[in-house]
């Protein structure tokens, strides 16, 4: 089937197209530049056309997904909708089931997602959960930061043995790349500990997060793989927490990228949590200078944001320890998820309001980081799903972007406290992102930051993930009409993929099998095998389940795409 | 004024659902427009003249001018009032699930039984139950920490486990016996229990009133003996007698009131 997107305004970052009206022509799935005079025609004069979102980093499938939403019933009665004829019934609004969040993205003209924390020993659960969700790719990461044969690999600096470890666990876990979370810390968890700082060892093991994170930075490079590490850093959500998410860009910082798909060597991620200064929440404020002023004079590293969307929301990480410091101060309930040999997790619900003094500052700093990282390229939308907001406000960040009047208003009427002005300098920033910036952070960006190479762009030979919105760019001023932009991005006019047409005019249409992209390793055959040789005495000693039934199987991804990668090449 | 009069042609075995019929919703609705319809049952809608005989009487400007007369059987009719900020609901028999759950104002009197989460997360009005009432009687939606916080609830029968749970305003009334927990993660508002207390009133409660005028089986251990108070003064209202006054959950450094009818108590005196 052949299809011409006729007369759209288009933004394509990737192949430097920004706000030219062009034709968008597809066939067969893919992207292509001409098309034969039977094409059918969907005119789309004066609409925003951009690839569809990426969003790389969020928790959509998993564990602590299903933990939090068997705790919190409460949110899943939100959102409800009666089934449809081809739509199954939706529910929760900060944890919605595995259909709603296929639907819900899919509605705002996003194709691609990143489940950010998938435990190995969990895997199979989640992509059980990745093919209940509909009408999206899914690229899960896999958490090492913590895991047992990593902090010996990482204390012995056996970089080559690690690098085995990673490509034989990505495969056996079916993931995309190397997550870390607060490495050392989730162990110390174990013993009621957290680690504080990139230099505090784990308890009984005698390695730090610095050499943890560096560890398996060196590996990741040297396997070539087409993310680079993906980072939460240690001191989550503590004030003064900024020194240390410094220290650990700075850690990787002459580590030798080997990778020519990418521009990174470290993703760090949800930077807004990891971007306090002061000594405590008393005295807290903004430490987004100093993450911006180092983003901006280093090529090593890309962020992404987590902002802060000022609602009731539930926090899900594999930090455990910060989950629990949480609880401690909201007073609500709070869900730990162990994860033997691995990691450990916490649930927690909070509500970000805007009357209260922390989480304003929290909602500033996040659009501090967006307005004073220069380079688009460097810096995605995320708000961390559902830690910071639910991804549905993704159209009402991209408002706050793009418009600092609303963002004065905002301060001048209180509907955020003063301490989000007088701790930061928000209220100084004027900037405001132009549709080729949004469609950067939000598609472009994130794909180069992967490595994508068949989403991301409108180029030819591509994945035909389109996105139409109802919004004509030389007709309206987003700095001033600000409820028609969050209105816009939040139902798009046309989401296609792979060339279907999935939503049209903010409706699902169509519902379709959702991918999985996993990346296998080759060359790495002879340090696989020694390392298996080497780990399986302790996996059978220590873990709890046999190992045949920890692999995750190929009939676990009915769809897969596999990203190939050579090592060390 | 408009009365609205349901009589009940026969009974489901699947819940039918009411929160669509609740007088914000239905005061401009004719006899024509109940025969349109269509109430839901279980996943699917059937018409609601297959399963009663409705009448409607005078006319409504707005949902205070409301009247709902519901005569049968409503032991398998789920939501009745739901969320309803205005007017009157009476139910001349029993009801199922979420009586009166989420209402801002009106009344709901129910001359009969009332199943499980009755007043559920209620904000205003009154919810009167003629009969006896099961579990989670004006207590938070599950997993939630925010229960009732207005409106009135009484109960002339019994009630069941976990009353009030999560209260955090309004008052909730039984003239009957209570189960277990009641008040439990309570941090404002009052309960009155006429009758006898199974045990453990006020379980991790931080503020508000229980008065227990009956015999209370056992008491949890965060609660501490204060005094014995004659006639006194709670939550604005006078009691006569002697009560044994505690507070607590001390688990939770609460600031509760428990006052235990003391002739009635006395084995829990030291
Ligand atoms: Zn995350």
């Amino acid at each position: 089937m052949e299809y011409v997107l006729k007369n759209g305004i288009v933004y394509d970052p990737a192949n430097k197209v920004a706000g030219e009206k062009k034709d968008v022509m597809f066939k067969d799935g893919k992207i292509v530049d001409s098309v034969s005079a039977d094409a059918k025609v969907l005119d789309v004069t004066d609409k925003i056309v951009m690839p569809a979102g990426i969003d790389p980093h969020a928790h959509v499938a998993g564990p602590k997904l299903v933990v939090g939403r068997i705790y919190r019933p409460e949110d899943s009665r939100k959102g409800v909708t009666h089934k449809t004829d081809i739509l199954r019934s939706e529910s929760g609004f900060s944890i919605p089931s595995c259909p709603s969040t296929g639907y819900r993205y899919s509605r705002m003209g996003y194709g691609t997602v990143v489940e950010a924390a998938v435990p190995p020993l969990e895997a199979k659960h989640t992509h059980e959960e990745i093919n209940s969700t509909p009408n999206l790719d899914i690229v899960p990461l896999s958490l090492f930061g913590n895991n047992w044969f990593v902090l010996q690999y990482a204390k012995q600096n056996q970089i080559e043995d690690l690098a085995g470890f990673i490509a034989a666990w990505l495969r056996l876990a079916k993931c995309y790349g190397v997550k870390i979370v607060n490495p050392c810390g989730s162990e110390a968890w174990g013993w009621g500990m957290n680690v504080h700082g990139l230099d505090d060892p784990a308890p009984y093991w005698d390695v730090t997060g610095r050499e943890v994170v560096t560890a398996l930075a060196k590996a990741n490079e040297m396997l070539g793989l087409p993310h680079s590490v993906h980072v939460h850093p240690n001191d989550l959500g503590h004030p003064g927490n900024y020194p240390t998410t410094v220290s650990t860009m700075e850690a990787l910082k002459d580590i030798e990228k080997n990778s020519t798909v990418r521009g990174q060597t470290m993703h760090l991620t949800h930077a807004q949590f990891h971007a306090y200064g002061g000594t405590s929440w008393r005295d807290a404020d903004s430490g987004a200078d100093y993450i911006a002023d180092y983003v901006n004079n280093n090529d090593h590293v890309t962020i992404d944001v987590g902002q802060v969307t000022l609602d009731e929301t539930t926090t899900m990480t594999a930090d455990a320890p910060m989950e629990f410091d949480l609880y401690k101060l909201s007073g609500l309930k709070w869900a730990n998820k162990d994860v033997e040999l691995e990691t450990a997790a916490g649930i927690v619900p909070v509500i970000y309001s805007g009357k209260a003094p922390v989480n304003s500052l929290q909602w500033a700093i996040g659009l501090e980081l967006f307005l004073k990282v220069n380079d688009p390229w460097k810096v995605c939308l995320t708000t961390d799903h559902p830690n910071a907001g639910p991804f549905i406000r993704y159209p009402r960040i991209i408002s706050w972007l793009m418009s600092n009047e609303r963002r004065q208003e905002m301060m001048d009427n209180r509907e955020v406290h003063p301490w989000s002005h007088r701790r930061t300098s928000l209220a100084s920033l004027e900037r405001e992102y132009d549709f080729n910036e949004i469609a950067t952070i939000t598609r472009a960006g994130p794909a180069k930051i992967y490595g994508f190479q068949d989403r991301g762009a409108l180029t030819p030979g591509f994945n035909a993930d389109i996105a139409v919105f109802d919004i004509n760019p030389n007709d309206i001023d987003p700095s001033r009409n600000h409820e028609a932009i969050e209105k816009g991005f939040s139902s798009a006019m046309y989401t296609i993929k792979d060339g279907e047409i999935l939503v049209k005019d903010g409706e699902i249409v169509k519902v379709v099998k959702s991918h999985t992209l996993w990346t296998d390793v080759k060359g790495m055959e002879e340090q696989e095998k020694r390392v298996m040789d080497r780990v399986m005495p302790d996996f059978t000693k220590y873990y709890t389940i046999k190992f045949e039934n920890y692999q995750v199987h190929d009939k676990y991804l009915p769809n897969p795409i596999v990203t190939e990668v050579q090592a060390g090449k | 004024m408009k009365t609205i009069t349901f009589n009940q042609k026969k009974t489901s075995q699947i819940a039918l659902e009411f929160d669509e019929l609740i007088p914000d919703e239905v005061y401009s609705w004719e006899k024509a427009d109940f025969e349109k319809y269509m109430v839901p049952i279980g996943n699917s809608r059937f018409p609601l003249t297959d399963y009663f005989d409705i009448e409607v009487e005078g006319s409504a400007e707005s949902p205070e001018e409301i009247k709902m007369i519901l005569n049968g059987d409503y032991g398998r009719v789920k939501y009745i009032g739901t969320k309803m900020g205005a007017g009157e609901i009476i139910v001349n028999g029993p009801v199922d699930l979420h009586c009166g759950s989420q209402m801002k104002g009106g009344s709901i009197l129910v001359n009969g039984d009332a199943e499980s989460y009755a007043g559920r997360e209620m904000e205003g009005g009154s919810l009167t139950i003629m009969g006896n009432t099961r579990e989670f009687c004006g207590c938070s939606y599950i997993g939630d920490w925010r229960g009732m916080n207005g409106g009135t609830i009484t109960i002339h029968g019994n009630a069941g486990k976990q009353l009030g749970e999560c209260l955090s305003g309004g008052s909730i009334y039984v003239k009957g016996d209570c189960d277990i927990l009641a008040g439990i993660h309570m941090t404002k508002g009052f309960i009155q229990i006429d009758g006898d207390v199974t045990r453990w009133p006020g379980g991790q409660m931080k503020n508000g009133d229980i008065v227990i005028n009956g015999e209370l089986g056992r008491l949890l251990e965060g609660f501490v003996q204060q005094e014995i108070v004659e006639n006194p003064e709670i939550d604005g209202k006078d009691f006569s007698g002697k009560y044994i006054k505690y507070t607590g959950d001390i688990a939770l450094n609460g600031k509760g009131r428990l006052w235990l009818d003391a002739e009635k108590n006395r084995h829990l005196l030291y």
